[in-house]
């Protein structure tokens, strides 16, 4: 059963209530980190250095039978890159992530700050060089990935200081971002996804094919997957001058099957190219939304 | 198919407006900012068609139910062959005259119930079955069509209670008749609600066109065997009491009350005339009734009568009036019926302008030219003619002498009008052969023939004395009209100034007694109509033009309609 103190298990406008984004986040990857008793990221350079002494929460898979074998004593093997993963976390700034469907809720955008902040400390915590990228229509903010202290702060002043953009055009981010990141390396985007989607692929396919670890994370508004709202509306796109007139109860069920599609089209495509994606709605939890993501 | 309410079809063009507001899009959508809308085209793109589907099946819906709606309202009548108004249908517009008989006879008991409660039933359905499209009347007894709004007309059916006047049926058929072949309406009708007595049949022949339906209710089983007084009347101190009722009553006990203090009493049974002495009484005007034990219709159980007692009147005789004048007045003087006196002169001559004379015919042929000279002079119109042929006497209101023979006369000849004078009975108060033979002309009464048994019989007869007491007391003195009117048994009094002139006496018409029904044939003989009882009556009121309403199925297909537009409304996405 859940701990109920712990605020990465509470509802995120709640938790966005105690405070500033480092206070949230700070709290979300304590009690996150509390309730797995173990480093959630792991490095993937393979190359052997040294032995050390087991430490209860290491993983059982990286002992060295051998010289349990012969001495009865346990030690586990450290690899060469284990705390040199680059980790670079694409945060969608665009004008659709400003929204939210209850003032009750965060906005996509509020969600995805507080939840690249938590993710940053974690990979921070685990000596992982951790960067930024914002963007909309453009990049808006880079910060390269480093391990130095205040990183952390930078990476949470990079998110403060990008305003709400207005358009989003991500495969030019996406590609403009490739030239950034040289070295491989673990790639987060954060986005609501609301581009084309197959330019989009498009740049992720060519991080991935740079050999990045790519995650989505496909944040979305509770109310963006089931349509509601009075009888008749007309709404508008905050991105285009585009707007429809719906009544929303004889649409909501075609819409939630085109959104299940979309979700469902996204998912396939990122497996398809090995790139892991994750739906999450912005009233998940951010411990939850964590653990998606370890 | 007809509306019973047409003026509601204008509410039709309500139906479009679920169309207009489709079409107008009148309402403007609250504005909404909503990132997916991509996701919301596409799912739009999607469900065009079925989208389009169901706003089109939801507006032919809503039409469909609005137009129901309305021509519900409007109340459809089309043709059926189902029951009429009494059957819960409705019927086309109707001009309908609804006689209600509350004649004395509708307050017979039938059964413990009275008739006319039965009547008032029958008659209040009717009503209550006409619509606002019908033109409606409403016949009583008294014979007036009274027009008015149904519930007005309700009203007076729950009023009426039986009146003192006779309904005759033929007649009132006839006027109803006329009534509503007048009005410009698809059907008429005349509705009969009436005990039908067989005696409510007047002369004649009601004649109904075609288009015209009258329907009579059968009265209900056999007839009450009722008894009535028919006439009370005081002749020469006699009480004459003629009985009435139905066929086959048996006879009855009838008192005779004088001011209130009993003074007869006797068995009679209907269609018998009695008569019955009355006790020597002052002069004056004297008030009595004659009753009837109770029976089912007491409203003819009792009868008024007067009676004005005049003084003895002052005779004299001349000696010309011969023998049997003179020993008929001996006779009544002794019996206190007149006296010495120069109020009434008997013989051949008249008396002076001021006095009373019975003028008979002089014995001489020769002094007949004479007697009318004086008779002219007096500005008399009557006058002695040739000698008219022997026979019989014949009068209404002389007891005891028609019939009997006369051998010699003198007819009398009219040279006036023939209208003046004031006799009882008209001027003409007895006649032979067809011809006046005794005539009441001012002052005078004119004999055809002398008093003596070589002119007539009536000498020799037993009611010669009475004859000469009504000639002296009665007839040449005139008396105090006494008129008959329909009406609560009772007796009202002319005055004029100190003295009393007349007496009008009033009571139901003695034909209302007879409970006997009519048979069909007569009913339909003389109104064409046929009698049906209740259930039928009320089967076959208003079913000239016979529809059904069918707007509650018109409404129960708005029910249905309305959930199936609820369930595309709520149910289909």
């Amino acid at each position: 059963m859940a701990d109920v103190r712990r605020i990465d298990l509470l509802d995120p406008a709640e938790v966005a209530r105690l405070g500033g984004i480092e206070i949230v986040a700070q709290g979300v990857v304590e009690g996150f980190l509390a309730g797995i008793h173990r480093s959630p990221f792991r490095g993937f350079s393979v190359e052997f250095t040294e032995h050390r002494a087991y430490q209860p929460g290491d993983e059982p898979r990286y002992l060295d039978w051998r010289i349990l074998a012969r001495s009865d004593r346990l030690f586990v093997k450290q690899f060469e890159e284990e705390t040199n993963l680059r980790a670079m976390i694409l945060v969608d700034a665009s004008r659709s992530m400003a929204w939210h469907g209850a003032p009750t809720r965060l906005t996509k955008r509020a969600y995805a700050d507080r939840l690249a902040a938590a993710l940053a400390l974690i990979l921070l915590r685990q000596r992982d060089a951790t960067g930024l990228i914002t963007f909309d229509e453009a990049v808006r903010q880079v910060i390269p990935a480093r391990v130095k202290t205040g990183q952390w702060l930078r990476l949470v002043r990079g998110l403060l200081d990008t305003p709400d953009g207005r358009g989003t055009a991500a495969q030019t981010a996406l590609l403009h971002l490739t030239g950034l990141l040289a070295r491989r390396g673990l790639v987060v985007l954060v986005s609501d996804l609301l581009f084309d989607r197959a330019l989009a692929l498009t740049a992720l396919r060519y991080l991935r094919h740079r050999g990045h670890n790519v995650i989505v994370v496909h944040l979305m508004d509770p109310a963006e997957a089931e349509l509601s709202g009075p009888p008749e509306v007309r709404f508008r796109d905050p991105e285009s001058p585009a707007s429809v007139v719906v009544r929303p109860r004889e649409l909501a069920r075609a819409y939630a099957e085109t959104v299940a599609r979309e979700v469902a089209a996204w998912r396939a495509a990122c497996r398809r190219h090995g790139i892991a994606y994750h739906h999450v709605l912005t009233d998940l939890p951010f411990g939850m939304a964590l653990r998606l993501l370890a | 198919m007809t509306f019973l309410h047409p003026w509601a079809l204008v509410g039709l063009t309500a139906a479009a407006i679920p169309a207009l507001l489709h079409l107008l899009e009148r309402r403007v959508p609250p504005d909404a900012e909503f990132p997916p809308i991509r996701y919301l085209t596409e799912a739009e793109r999607q469900s065009a068609r079925r989208l389009k589907l169901r706003h089109l099946l939801l507006l032919i819906l809503r039409t469909a139910l609005i137009a129901l709606l309305v021509i519900a309202a409007a109340r459809p009548l089309v043709q059926s062959r189902g029951g009429g108004a009494g059957a819960g249908g409705a019927h086309e517009p109707t001009a309908l005259v609804l006689i209600l008989d509350n004649s004395p006879s509708a307050g017979a008991v039938v059964d413990g119930r009275p008739v006319l409660a039965r009547l008032k039933r029958v008659a209040r359905a009717s009503i209550a079955g006409a619509t606002a499209a019908d033109r409606v009347w409403l016949m009583l007894a008294d014979g007036v069509a009274r027009a008015g709004s149904r519930e007005a007309l309700l009203a007076t059916v729950d009023s009426a209670e039986p009146a003192w006047r006779r309904l005759d049926l033929t007649a009132a058929v006839a006027r109803a008749v006329r009534l509503v072949n007048a009005e410009p309406l698809p059907w008429r009708e005349v509705q009969v609600v009436s005990d039908l007595q067989r005696t409510a049949f007047g002369e004649g022949r009601a004649s109904v066109p075609r288009g015209v339906g009258v329907l009579a209710l059968a009265p209900l089983g056999q007839a009450s065997l009722n008894r009535g007084v028919a006439a009370a009347r005081v002749t020469d101190g006699v009480l004459g009491v003629t009985l009435s009722g139905t066929s086959g009553a048996g006879p009855a006990p009838l008192t005779v009350r004088l001011r209130g203090r009993t003074v007869g009493r006797m068995l009679a049974a209907p269609g018998a005339s009695v008569p019955i002495p009355l006790p020597s009484v002052a002069p004056g005007w004297w008030v009595g009734d004659v009753a009837l034990d109770p029976d089912e219709l007491r409203s003819d159980d009792r009868r008024a009568f007067v009676w004005r007692v005049a003084p003895p009147a002052g005779v004299r005789a001349e000696p010309a009036a011969g023998p049997f004048i003179a020993a008929a007045l001996a006779v009544l003087q002794q019996g206190k019926r007149v006296v010495e006196g120069a109020d009434v002169a008997v013989g051949e001559r008249l008396q002076s302008e001021a006095g009373k004379t019975v003028l008979l015919p002089p014995g001489d042929p020769a002094l007949v030219g004479q007697a009318n000279r004086a008779l002219a002079t007096r500005g008399a119109r009557w006058r002695f003619g040739a000698a008219g042929t022997p026979g019989p006497v014949a009068t209404a209101s002389l007891a005891g002498v028609s019939g009997i023979p006369v051998a010699r006369r003198y007819r009398l000849e009219d040279i006036g009008d023939g209208e003046r004078g004031s006799g009882v009975g008209g001027v003409v108060i007895a006649s032979v052969n067809g011809e006046p033979w005794l005539v009441a002309d001012g002052d005078v009464l004119l004999l055809g023939s002398r008093l003596d048994t070589a002119w007539t019989a009536l000498p020799a007869s037993p009611a010669f004395v009475p004859f000469v007491d009504a000639l002296v007391n009665r007839l040449a003195r005139g008396e105090a009209p006494v008129a008959e009117s329909e009406g609560p048994p009772g007796v009202a009094f002319q005055i004029r100034g100190a003295d009393t002139v007349g007496a009008t006496v009033s009571g139901p018409d003695p034909r209302e007694s007879d409970l006997t029904p009519a048979a069909a044939e007569l009913v339909r003989g003389t109104i064409g109509a046929e009698l049906l009882d209740e259930a039928r009556f009320a089967a076959e009121r208003f079913a000239g033009t016979r529809r059904a309403d069918v707007s509650g199925l018109l409404l129960a297909l708005a029910l249905l309609v309305a959930a199936v537009e609820l369930g595309v409304a709520t149910l289909t996405p």
